[in-house]
């Protein structure tokens, strides 16, 4: 059950009505039953998308349908062009399926580093083109082969105010003589390991390549106080009700877990670990790659990216939007410069590497 | 089969007229009748199924190298372990629950028995996830237990109730309580009171002709609802994944986690026909030992 940030940005404060079963439900279902995709209603999007050119974006649901449609599909409309938000959550497993079955109806995906790393080497993306999307609107680092920043959050140290006095470091994490109680963590290797090697004194600068088996020694001198969250309403909910002491969580979660107990749960963004969220193009996607990149190079006005920071917290791409960004907002924002400034900067190509193996240590860490 | 019978006389009685029977043979009606559903089955359901389990064979690429993991790789092997332990302990637990709710029900007075019956399915019907989080309110360090517990004084620091197997297999038994209880009460309803009686009558005290009597006659309902409780189990995703606080991973889970997220999909595949292959092997042990046409309502 373990939830990606993009996936947990949908049902952050999205507890949006649903009348009957929502195109969401209808695919996962006939997923879950194995009908093929374009046997269900509303996949003969494919055909109007090549016709119209029309855009398919497709994110993780929720709140974030909306938002998306303000901020990336209006303007591109006022521009000429035509984007659909979909909901249905493009899953890594999905993706490849859809590319490997030849039947793609995504032409831009919502997804991560992850997503990036795992699908890129596979042959499952298109390059980014990046002669039509801007570098210069993207810190340059978050512009990979595969998929460009579309937003930007990072995983924090979140702790109880009421059970650990002052501001904790990330040494305090492991410290349980100092501070009692459990800690939390994500069952993700991702951000987890890297928080730990910087608690364990390795530098910014020398984070890369991760040194796992340190990292999880590291881990095992606290196993017995440590607790795992799967989805992001879960590391709320264990840090609200009081079951850990510390966490390491989203920052949008430690942002409004913040509000919601008028500050009794505190976050620092000091070494936090920086994460773009990526538009990615699935190999053949329908309204062809020259479109989404078109599509892709559209969202990078900051002004649609500061609505997206105002409504989910995910911090701008493009660091111009930094001006624009309200004052109240700033501290909150990932991607400001000073927050940026204190926070390392995961690195993709180690991901593409490792992460497998990574992710399948970690596991067998927290489960033996 | 009497049916049988009449309706093979009937296609003699009229050898000139292309029927039905006449085609397809006797029982070809019946086939007929459930055919768009076998279709159905077969097209959106086995067939989409076989090729998931088919991948196991060739993905990444062409052999059994997947399931050498079976034999060789040892967060496999815990996956599996901790799968079969967990179901046996939840078995265990839910046919002893299951039993003692089955005899009071059976025994006590009809309108009682409806009140507590209502108290038996009632949890049936909520889903796993509102279970899960119930649970959490109920078992966790600053939860209603603890707090009373600590409150009266019974004990001083707060007992780890939940995000272990503890937690996993409390909420495990609570789920499985009404696929438990069902097939044992049906089949106590059965037993013939008089049995007992009749050895009480003839000198048996009453645990003897409780343990030389009822259990024995009780025994189907509780290898049935053994079968489908452990059956069960051994599929369970979401009650583990939220009070195993991430440290308990059983093999659904696990195969999620392969498909999902590690795009590791011929594990994933391998896992889920082990799985599949386990619980048939079960069956057909099993159906060698009790009639699982009548544990099932076949007949």
């Amino acid at each position: 059950m373990t939830q990606s940030f993009e996936e947990d940005c949908a049902d952050l404060i999205g507890t949006e009505e649903k009348k009957g079963m929502s195109r969401r439900d209808l695919l996962k279902f006939a997923a879950s039953i194995g009908i093929p995709m374009a046997l269900v209603p509303g996949m003969t999007r494919k055909a109007l998308a090549a016709d119209g050119q029309e855009v398919v974006l497709c994110n993780w649901g929720g709140v974030a349908l909306e938002v998306f449609e303000k901020a990336f599909a209006e303007p591109y409309a006022a521009q000429g062009g035509k984007m659909v938000i979909d909901g249905s959550g493009p899953g890594t497993g999905k993706i490849l399926n859809m590319v490997m079955a030849n039947n793609v109806t995504w032409d831009i995906v919502d997804s991560g580093i992850v997503g990036l790393t795992q699908l890129g080497p596979q042959g499952a993306l298109e390059e980014i083109d990046y002669s039509i999307v801007d570098k210069s609107k993207v810190i340059p680092e978050f512009a990979y082969d595969y998929g460009v920043v579309n937003y930007m959050f990072s995983s924090v140290l979140a702790w109880d105010s009421e059970k650990v006095e002052g501001t904790p470091t990330l040494a305090d994490f492991f410290d349980v003589e100092k501070y009692p109680g459990r800690r939390l963590l994500r069952k993700d290797a991702q951000a987890m390991l890297e928080l730990t090697l910087l608690a364990d004194g390795v530098a910014i600068e020398d984070l890369y390549p991760l040194d796992v088996e340190r990292a999880l020694a590291k881990l095992a001198t606290i196993k017995d106080d440590l607790l795992f969250w799967g989805s992001g309403s879960e590391s709320q909910s264990l840090l609200r009700e009081g079951e850990c002491v510390m966490g390491m969580i989203w920052n949008t979660r430690a942002n409004v877990l913040g509000k919601e107990t008028d500050g009794r749960i505190k976050y620092t963004f000091e070494g936090g670990l920086l994460q773009p969220g990526l538009w990615a193009v699935p190999k053949g996607n329908p309204a062809g790659k020259q479109t989404a990149m078109e599509a892709i190079a559209s969202m990078q006005a900051p002004e649609g990216q500061v609505m997206v920071l105002e409504a989910m917290g995910n911090g701008p791409a493009n660091p111009a939007a930094s001006d624009l960004v309200p004052e109240e907002l700033a501290a909150s924002n990932p991607a400001s410069a000073e927050n940026v400034a204190v926070q390392a900067r995961i690195s993709a190509d180690w991901y593409a590497e490792y992460y497998a193996d990574a992710m399948q240590e970690y596991l067998d860490f927290i489960t033996s | 089969m009497a049916t049988t019978g009449t309706s093979a006389a009937h296609a003699q009685k009229s050898p000139g007229r292309l029927s039905v029977n006449s085609i397809m043979g006797s029982e070809g009606r019946y086939w007929l009748l459930i055919a768009p559903a076998v279709l159905l089955m077969l097209g959106f359901y086995f067939y989409p199924l076989a090729r998931v389990l088919w991948m196991s064979f060739t993905f990444p690429s062409p052999g059994l190298g997947n399931y050498e993991d079976l034999i060789d790789n040892a967060s496999v092997h815990r996956t599996l372990i901790t799968t079969a332990r967990i179901g046996v302990i939840t078995t265990g637990l839910t046919l002893l629950f299951a039993y003692l709710i089955s005899y009071v029900l059976v025994h006590a007075k009809p309108k009682v028995e409806r009140i507590m019956f209502l108290g038996v399915l009632i949890p049936l019907w909520i889903s796993a996830l509102v279970r899960g989080f119930s649970w959490f309110i109920l078992l966790r360090r600053e939860g209603t237990i603890n707090d009373v517990l600590i409150s009266t004084g019974i004990i001083d620091t707060p007992l780890d109730l939940i995000w272990n197997e503890l937690g996993v297999v409390i909420g495990m038994v609570h789920y499985m309580l009404p696929l438990g209880v069902l097939p044992i009460y049906a089949n106590m309803r059965n037993i013939d009171t008089r049995c007992v009686a009749a050895a009480r009558g003839l000198g048996a005290s009453r645990g003897v002709a409780f343990r030389k009597v009822f259990l024995p006659l009780s025994m189907p309902g509780v290898i049935g609802a053994g079968i489908l409780v452990f059956i069960y189990s051994l599929g369970f995703y979401v009650t583990p994944a939220l009070l195993g606080g991430g440290k308990t991973l059983m093999i659904a889970e696990y195969i999620q986690l392969q498909i999902m997220d590690l795009v590791n999909w011929g594990r994933g595949a391998m896992l889920a026909t082990t799985l599949l292959v386990t619980i048939l092997l079960l069956l057909g042990v099993m159906s060698r030992i009790i009639d699982l046409r009548g544990l099932f309502g076949g007949k």
